[in-house]
């Protein structure tokens, strides 16, 4: 390349490209960790889909099944960590946003149907697994506001929250076809909750807004299977 | 449709999550002014670069710095006023809202430097300014944290350059029209030199200075030299596979960067093909889309 003048210093752009190329060489070296987490999240979500078809008196094994595939994405997200924390963590966090968010919500519907901290007894479920017990279970920081690292954020939690709800409608229809009319009431009660506090949030014109825009529809779609009980008189007595 | 969830009073929601979600309520909202703020300022900032490349575009430059200083102005308050709001981990979170303020800065930046010193302004050099005009807002430089200043990506640089060359390109053209040359820098005994001195004598792109003399190996270097060389290195320049600015670069600032050189080459072919028979206010013609080989003539 016969540059004819000396108006551009070649090293400009020497070093920019080994900037950029430096990032390329980062991208490539997540990739296969993240990769690997988005495989064994399948394997979650796959185990956890099994409890759409059992009755919450065999769900034992199934729970104990996830936690098994669960641990291996623990696993994962310390490797994901390890290897990010030391970068920009928003100059590459679209890489893995998705497979965290698929990853908190294989955790939250797990949690939801009494995985999390089950000791033997009656299986409970109900529960909501806050940001903080997430970060707890996968071992990274949460929310963070200064300090540049890896971490879950708010809007990825939220984000799952949106998809347990979606999986929690289905599970509703689900529990009814095995006979289980209580579950569609817990599921009743829960959904609401959530959706109440989705609407305290300001929330602007971006892709949170658009899919919890959508809430109302799950929402409604829970009651329709608690209102198709009721008037059959199927739904269980209080007392 | 049955979704009135909260049956009582919208005012006073309740439930076992509201807490929660008060609490994340005003993390959102936090996040969206701070959002909010550094895109207004990428607006601004946007505005007052335009206002600056059209001044400096004038073949007027004696006046141009000070009519652009309320413009410079402006950029150093936008900047300063936004610098604590990209530190640290939020410094890439909002990169993506003021990555149109920083491209159409170094627009203006680099085409204003190019004016003065014949050169491009190298990444450091610009990213160093950014720093220092998001700095001194006032002089008490204690108020702000040590560091505290709005980064500058070598994406934003290399989009801002991308977009320098249609200022070239018009600049180019326009001194055609009006002088019937090619801007040039002075002749210089070492044009191909990559020392710094190369530069110091030329020191300012003066529209009146000499003009091409042909054949000649020591013909000074024109702005259609300079925009072919900043075409070479962007050209040689390998973009990652994947982030999102690299589709745009590819999509949209290459193809302009092309088109501008080619209309400066054009230009310049009808200038030296009906040159001698220019009458007063005569454009070059830039429609033609034959390609002019102009060095060889």
């Amino acid at each position: 390349m016969a540059s004819q003048s000396g108006m551009v210093d070649p090293a400009i752009f020497q070093d920019l490209q080994a900037r950029v190329d430096e990032d390329t060489a980062v991208r490539d070296e997540l990739k296969d960790i993240i990769q690997a987490l988005e495989k064994h999240n399948r394997n979650v979500s796959f185990v956890l889909s099994r409890a759409h078809s059992t009755p919450v008196a065999n769900l034992r094994e199934v729970l104990k099944a996830a936690e098994e595939s669960i641990n291996t994405v623990i696993d994962d997200v310390s490797k994901l960590s390890q290897a990010a924390s030391k970068l920009p963590y928003y100059k590459f966090n679209n890489m893995w946003s998705r497979q965290m968010q698929s990853a908190v919500e294989g955790l939250l519907l797990w949690g939801w149907l009494g995985g999390y901290k089950y000791d033997g007894g009656d299986i409970k479920a109900g529960r909501l697994l806050t940001i903080e017990e997430l970060g707890e279970i996968l071992k990274i920081p949460v929310n963070l506001k200064e300090r540049d690292e890896f971490h879950l954020t708010l809007e990825e939690y939220l984000q799952s929250l949106i998809s347990l709800v979606e999986e929690l409608t289905r599970l509703a229809r689900n529990a009814v076809t095995l006979g289980d009319y209580e579950r569609p009431i817990l599921i009743n009660q829960f959904v609401k909750d959530l959706f109440a506090g989705f609407q305290i949030l300001n929330l602007k014109n971006d892709s949170l807004r658009r899919r919890s825009d959508g809430l109302k529809y799950r929402v409604k779609d829970v009651e329709d299977v608690v209102y198709d009980l009721s008037l059959r008189n199927l739904l269980p007595k209080k007392g | 449709m049955p979704d009135e969830t909260t049956e009582c009073k919208p005012e006073q929601p309740t439930g076992p999550f509201i807490a929660m979600f008060e609490g994340f309520r005003k993390e959102l909202d936090e996040h969206h002014d701070r959002r909010e703020r550094i895109i207004k300022a990428s607006r601004d900032i946007t505005a007052s670069s335009k206002k600056i490349v059209r001044n400096v575009g004038q073949p007027v430059p004696p006046f141009v710095n000070k009519s652009n200083a309320q413009y410079w102005e402006t950029i150093q308050k936008q900047y300063s006023g936004i610098a604590s709001d990209l530190q640290s981990l939020n410094a890439h979170r909002y990169a993506h809202n003021i990555t149109g303020g920083n491209q159409e800065f170094i627009e203006a930046l680099s085409f204003h430097h190019y004016l003065e010193t014949q050169s491009l302004i190298s990444y450091d050099e610009a990213k160093a300014r950014i720093a220092m005009m998001s700095k001194d807002e006032a002089k008490d430089g204690d108020l702000q944290q040590e560091g505290s200043v709005v980064p500058l990506s070598p994406e934003d640089y290399i989009l801002g350059i991308c977009d320098m060359t249609g200022e070239l390109m018009r600049f180019s053209v326009t001194s055609m029209a009006t002088n019937g040359r090619l801007p040039a820098g002075r002749a210089k005994a070492t044009p191909t030199s990559k020392s710094p001195a190369a530069t110091e004598d030329a020191d300012r792109m003066d529209i009146d200075s000499q003009a091409l003399t042909s054949g000649d190996s020591q013909k000074p270097r024109t702005v259609l030299d300079d925009l072919r060389s900043i075409r070479l290195q962007l050209e040689m320049f390998e973009a990652p596979y994947g982030p999102k600015w690299v589709s745009e670069l590819e999509t949209k600032k290459m193809p302009v960067m092309r088109e501008c050189v080619d209309k400066v080459e054009k230009a310049l072919y009808g200038l030296t093909v009906r040159g001698s028979e220019r009458p007063k206010g005569w454009m070059p013609d830039m429609s033609s889309d034959r390609r002019a080989e102009v060095e060889s003539y």
